[in-house]
């Protein structure tokens, strides 16, 4: 997939910057482990 | 611009997805799962397969019905599609193409001499990389789908840092030194050798300095993260990019083939595998395909492939010395804000769940590797499908073949064992349960009594329910990125290694493989 056919993101990721794409696994993640923790 | 597409095609994989979940449900699809052996994923056939079955077809159904406009929710619902679009390929080799590899590797085996699916490793871990790489350079990813794939990177990511709920105090302990020296002269020795050979075959220092990151520590985020300190161009990175997606495609094959022919235990090659691969993304993929059906591999080599990652900032640091010292004229560069501006936050994710794991909210803290020990009465009773209490105590065959070959048995700590694993038909301890798992490992005794300890060893562990619940959604994210990584590798990206940095990234990463190899098989033992 070419670099350009995304104007947003890169060809790799949706997000602006790895480290936003850090932050929102890092809020999924406890998103679920609080989920699990609750209901498991 | 506009992402989404209009296209029917997220609405007909959904109603697939949701038709294929309501068939297990109904018992139809029951002689098909029987024939594959696939009865144990049956539930989460049914919750997967109705959740992104109605994902898709809401996204489906949104992508017909309006009219798309620039913004957010185009962004967000253009994503949906790859998103179905990768889970659908996943389903197929998850549920469908590992089992029927795995008969196909049984049913050739008198043939050939050998189990091909074995060998090869053809598991869906493999197979769900190899089917995205012939999507992308066969079929072509399709528009629609285009956009959510992207998403595949923060499926791994997100699947690391869940990674860090699977791991104890105790556990790291018991390994945090081992890899911390390991990982430390493999990639201190690794970032050396580049820095040497590319000063010797005359690359550009930028190149050089960004190939060394990317060769010894943690493939593509490191290469990005040193790229500003050597000042390197995009051209370079992508080069480096190449080379270890390349190198780390073969490795990701080669290891687990050559960890099985050395007949490896999970530990060595968990190890080995978080010591000499070259890009995080790789690791996890050939800890998968080396152990398909468990973790123990995997978190072994998270923990190596975590403690390079944390050995970023100081390559980071020395990358700058040197390039400022070999470049008179590269400008200044911030080194504080260069570390603190590129650091991977989702390895202090990890780190931050490994935290809360430790205080024993997911499981009490006494439980190892996720289980822990129970031979009291209520836990050494099951029951069967009709609900009838089943004892899990050991029986008269079981005790007399253990009987039969005690005295094969030379180590007093593992005859005392046994004895009482005789006398009360269940194992008394967590240190028996040990000891007989080390007479399990050193093949002592004849297959069949080896069944009885493993059978004994199984009656007394237990999975905690969420850690139970957090493999199953890793393996899932896990599986997730695989595909979504192969849907990347294109051919195009594979021959932009080509030329010098191949070869020097080459040499560099055999080097660090065999180099890595040698010394797991003699300084690393088996505990699991």
């Amino acid at each position: 997939m070419a670099e350009d056919k995304f104007d947003r993101g890169s060809a790799l990721t949706v997000f602006k910057s790895d480290r936003r794409e850090d932050f929102m696994a890092l809020v999924l993640s406890l998103i679920i482990a609080l989920l699990v923790y609750l209901f498991i | 611009m506009v992402y989404t597409r209009r296209t029917v095609w997220p609405l007909v994989l959904g109603i697939l997805m949701v038709a294929y979940a309501y068939m297990v449900q109904s018992g139809a699809m029951e002689p098909v799962i029987k024939f594959l052996g696939t009865g144990r994923n049956a539930g989460e056939m049914q919750i997967l397969g109705y959740a992104f079955g109605a994902i898709g077809i809401v996204a489906g159904l949104l992508q017909l019905l309006t009219t798309p406009k620039d913004g957010q929710g185009d962004y967000l619902l253009s994503m949906v599609g790859g998103v179905i679009f990768i889970m659908a390929v996943a389903f197929i080799v998850k549920w469908g193409l590992d089992p029927l590899m795995a008969q196909w590797g049984r049913a050739a085996q008198p043939t050939l001499g050998f189990n091909f699916a074995s060998v090869m490793n053809l598991n869906y871990v493999v197979m769900g990389i190899l089917a995205g790489i012939v999507i992308v350079n066969v079929f072509k990813v399709p528009g629609w789908a285009e956009n959510g794939v992207r998403l595949s990177r923060l499926g791994l990511k997100t699947g690391v840092i869940l990674l860090g709920a699977l791991y104890s105090l105790a556990e790291l302990a018991h390994l945090g030194k081992l890899s911390v020296v390991l990982i430390g002269v493999f990639v201190l020795g690794s970032v050396g050798v580049v820095l040497w050979l590319g000063a010797r075959r005359n690359m550009p220092n930028s190149m050089t300095g960004v190939l060394a990151a990317g060769v010894g520590v943690c493939g593509v985020s490191a290469a990005v993260a040193a790229a500003p300190v050597v000042q390197a161009k995009s051209t370079e990175i992508a080069y480096t990019i190449g080379t270890i997606l390349l190198f780390g495609v073969l490795c990701m094959f080669i290891f687990p083939i050559v960890g099985k022919s050395m007949g490896m235990g999970y530990i060595q090659f968990g190890a080995w595998a978080g010591t000499g691969i070259l890009n995080s993304a790789q690791v996890a993929g050939a800890a998968l395909a080396f152990q398909p059906n468990g973790i123990e591999t995997l978190k072994v080599a998270e923990i190596f492939n975590i403690t390079r990652v944390l050995f970023l900032p100081i390559i980071v640091l020395w990358l700058a010395v040197w390039y400022v010292r070999r470049e008179v004229s590269a400008q200044k560069v911030d080194l504080v804000q260069v570390i603190v501006g590129k650091f991977p936050v989702f390895v202090l994710g990890f780190i931050l769940m490994f935290a809360l794991s430790s205080t024993g909210i997911f499981a009490p803290a006494q439980h190892y590797q996720g289980s822990y020990f129970d031979n009291s009465e209520k836990a050494m009773t099951t029951k069967d499908k009709d609900g009838k209490p089943v004892s899990k105590l050991l029986g008269d065959k079981d005790l007399a073949a253990l009987q039969a070959e005690a005295a094969k048995v030379q180590r007093q700590d593992q005859k005392s064992a046994l004895q009482r694993l005789i006398e009360n038909k269940k194992l008394m301890s967590i240190d028996d349960d040990d000891t007989l798992r080390g007479v399990v490992n050193a093949k002592i005794m004849s297959k069949a009594a080896n069944d009885v300890l493993v059978k004994a060893h199984r009656a007394v562990r237990h999975t905690a329910k969420k850690i139970a619940m957090f493999r199953d959604l890793i393996a899932w994210f896990f599986t997730f990125g695989r595909v979504g990584l192969g849907m990347q590798i294109t051919m195009s990206s594979i021959k932009q290694a080509g030329g010098q940095p191949l070869v020097v990234g080459s040499i560099v990463g055999v080097i660090k493989a065999l180099g890595s190899l040698l010394v797991v098989w003699l300084l690393v033992s088996e505990t699991i």
